[in-house]
């Protein structure tokens, strides 16, 4: 097996703060991986580490099998990238930006550029600094992806996107990975990247707090249910959700709707066959915000 | 090879002066209108019943040699004293200044350096062909310059040799370099713009300070030494020639202090 991605031990201060603690990952080639993780994780700095934009405090990367640092130039040709906040700005259109970008990175096929922005509705004539946030993502997505490089390294690449566009975009990481390229991407919410990604590093304070595939990510993520139920007795609820070792933070609120509250971890098969004896109005299950269902990955991680 | 035929020709610099074409248009404006008020003045400075050496005269002490007014009634003189020394050099010095400093800091600042530096381009190449697009910009100033001289030359009076007129913008020009020099190192060391400018418009202000002061009097002559404005125009270029050995010191200095602003930007973390 080869890695379009290693790292060692790679480690990031700036003064006493640390962004990136000691980070062992491997990519392997040909795979999508996505980063999970709240805002200062170390998502970022880890994709600049990688591109030579910023140096290791301790520690390595390989890139392509190359140490970023002295493949240089010549290495990062055979990357795209896209940053988090990407910042463009001028009075050109897009259509002579991409231009230019394409003449410093690897080469790009004819037509390539408007097939790309077809694909994702962007308008190539308009100036750059008029495009609204989504279309500078959109603009952001060609660069990186039109010279098909062997590496694509997506800081956030679907903030901003609408679900249809973001649909288009898991079309063209899926595509990129048919191709044999290795896509690494990163979000705040899982379930962005989750049907893109075959695997999931997630970060916490500048460390890998957990690496597996999508689907047993899920079943540890903690999610939040709300239900509510008419024309039953509160006690008979609580009595029969109390059994449950999966739900957590119940609380149950009494009056002509019963509202029920509670955290479950894991899958919630047991919770709905517990609640079917009762009459459900409604029955509301919400993936937690990443930050608090990292915590409690962390805080589960650091207990066992 | 399919790679090296993709790759074009300074696409940095190219990229850089696309985008600023527009102001480059307006500092041409901005010089050429400098020149078109003042050399044409000269002829009616000059006659005999103009009695502008009276004015001069009549200025107080020190401030006619601060301003370095001490022959305005010859045309090197008085192209000297109005346009190299004073309005062109600011013009230059401020041109050099906003465009050293948004070269890489300024770049670096609002975030889009990162994704120039993600492609397939070295630090070196960017500071290089940055460098190279901000030096040529000055050049272009610098040529608008003398060739509007040479234009006014007769028609003015000022009356000075073709090739004076070259020297004198070419010691302009270096000092506009010398500035820009130290804006696009301190803003490739720092990352920081505020730095860039007040290193590149700093190095200017401190030679004609210094230029000023050896001017008052013989004690402090020595202080023109340390000058670079004095290196460019002590030599009055424009009724003397240019001093090319004073010249080849200024394009040195900035070359060197390029390359220590390249060796350190390629060095460093660049912050977004």
């Amino acid at each position: 097996m080869t890695y379009a991605i290693e790292t060692q031990a790679l480690t990031k201060r700036y003064g006493k703060n640390t962004a990136l603690d000691g980070v062992d990952l491997v990519v392997e080639t040909g795979s999508v991986f996505g980063m999970i993780g709240p805002n200062g994780a170390g998502k970022t700095t880890a994709m600049r580490l990688l591109l030579d934009i910023i140096r290791p405090t301790s520690g390595s990367a390989t890139v392509l099998g190359q140490s970023p640092i002295t493949g240089g130039a010549a290495l990062r040709r055979d990357i795209g990238f896209l940053p988090g906040e990407l910042l463009l700005e001028g009075r050109v259109t897009g259509r002579s930006l991409l231009k230019h970008y394409a003449e410093i990175s690897g080469p790009v096929a004819p037509g390539r550029i408007d097939a790309l922005a077809e694909r994702l509705g962007l308008d190539l004539t308009r100036h750059v600094r008029t495009l609204s946030k989504g279309n500078k993502q959109k603009l952001g997505l060609v660069q990186a992806f039109m010279h098909e490089p062997k590496l694509l390294v997506l800081d956030e690449p679907t903030s901003g996107l609408d679900p249809l566009v973001q649909q288009e975009f898991l079309s063209m990481v899926r595509e990129a990975q048919h191709n044999g390229q290795t896509v690494f991407l990163s979000s705040h919410v899982l379930s962005e990247i989750q049907n893109a990604a075959d695997q999931v590093a997630v970060l916490r304070n500048g460390t890998v707090v957990k690496v597996g595939d999508v689907a047993s990510l899920r079943a540890s993520a903690v999610r939040r249910v709300v239900i509510d139920f008419t024309d039953a007795a509160a006690d008979d609820i609580r009595t029969a959700l109390l059994a449950l070792p999966q739900l957590d933070n119940l609380t149950v609120a009494d009056g002509e709707v019963i509202q029920v509250t509670g955290t479950v971890e894991g899958h919630i098969d047991a919770l709905v066959k517990a609640i079917a004896p009762f009459h459900v109005v409604d029955l509301r299950v919400e993936e937690q915000d990443l930050e608090s269902s990292v915590i409690d990955l962390y805080s589960n991680e650091a207990n066992k | 090879m399919s790679q090296t035929m993709t790759r074009s020709i300074l696409p940095l610099t190219r990229r850089n002066l696309a985008d600023s074409w527009r102001g480059l248009l307006g500092w041409t404006a901005g010089v050429a209108g400098a020149i078109l008020l003042y050399v044409p003045l000269y002829s009616s400075f000059s006659g005999d019943n103009a009695g502008f050496e009276d004015i001069i005269g009549s200025l107080p002490d020190g401030l006619a040699s601060t301003l370095g007014f001490q022959d305005l009634a010859s045309g090197a003189g008085y192209v000297q004293a109005t346009y190299l020394g004073l309005i062109g050099f600011v013009l230059f010095t401020i041109a050099a200044t906003l465009w050293s400093s948004a070269a890489i800091a300024g770049d670096e600042e609002s975030g889009s350096l990162e994704l120039t530096l993600a492609h397939g381009v070295s630090r070196v190449q960017i500071m290089a062909e940055r460098s190279f697009g901000v030096v040529l910009r000055l050049l272009w100033l610098s040529v608008v310059s003398a060739l509007l001289i040479l234009a006014l030359n007769d028609s003015s009076g000022i009356d000075l040799e073709p090739a004076h007129v070259i020297g004198g913008c070419v010691a302009l020009f270096g000092l506009g370099v010398l500035a820009a020099s130290f804006g696009l190192a301190i803003g490739a060391i720092t990352g920081r713009r505020s730095f860039a400018s007040a290193a590149a418009a700093g190095i200017s202000l401190l030679g004609y300070i210094l230029n000023s002061l050896g001017n008052q009097s013989a004690d402090v002559d020595w202080l023109h030494n340390l000058s670079p404005y004095y290196w460019a125009f002590g030599n009055s270029p424009l009724s003397e020639g240019a001093d090319w050995g004073s010249l080849g010191l200024i394009f040195g200095i900035s070359a060197v202090v390029l390359v220590l602003g390249g060796f350190v930007f390629n060095r460093r973390d660049v912050s977004a």
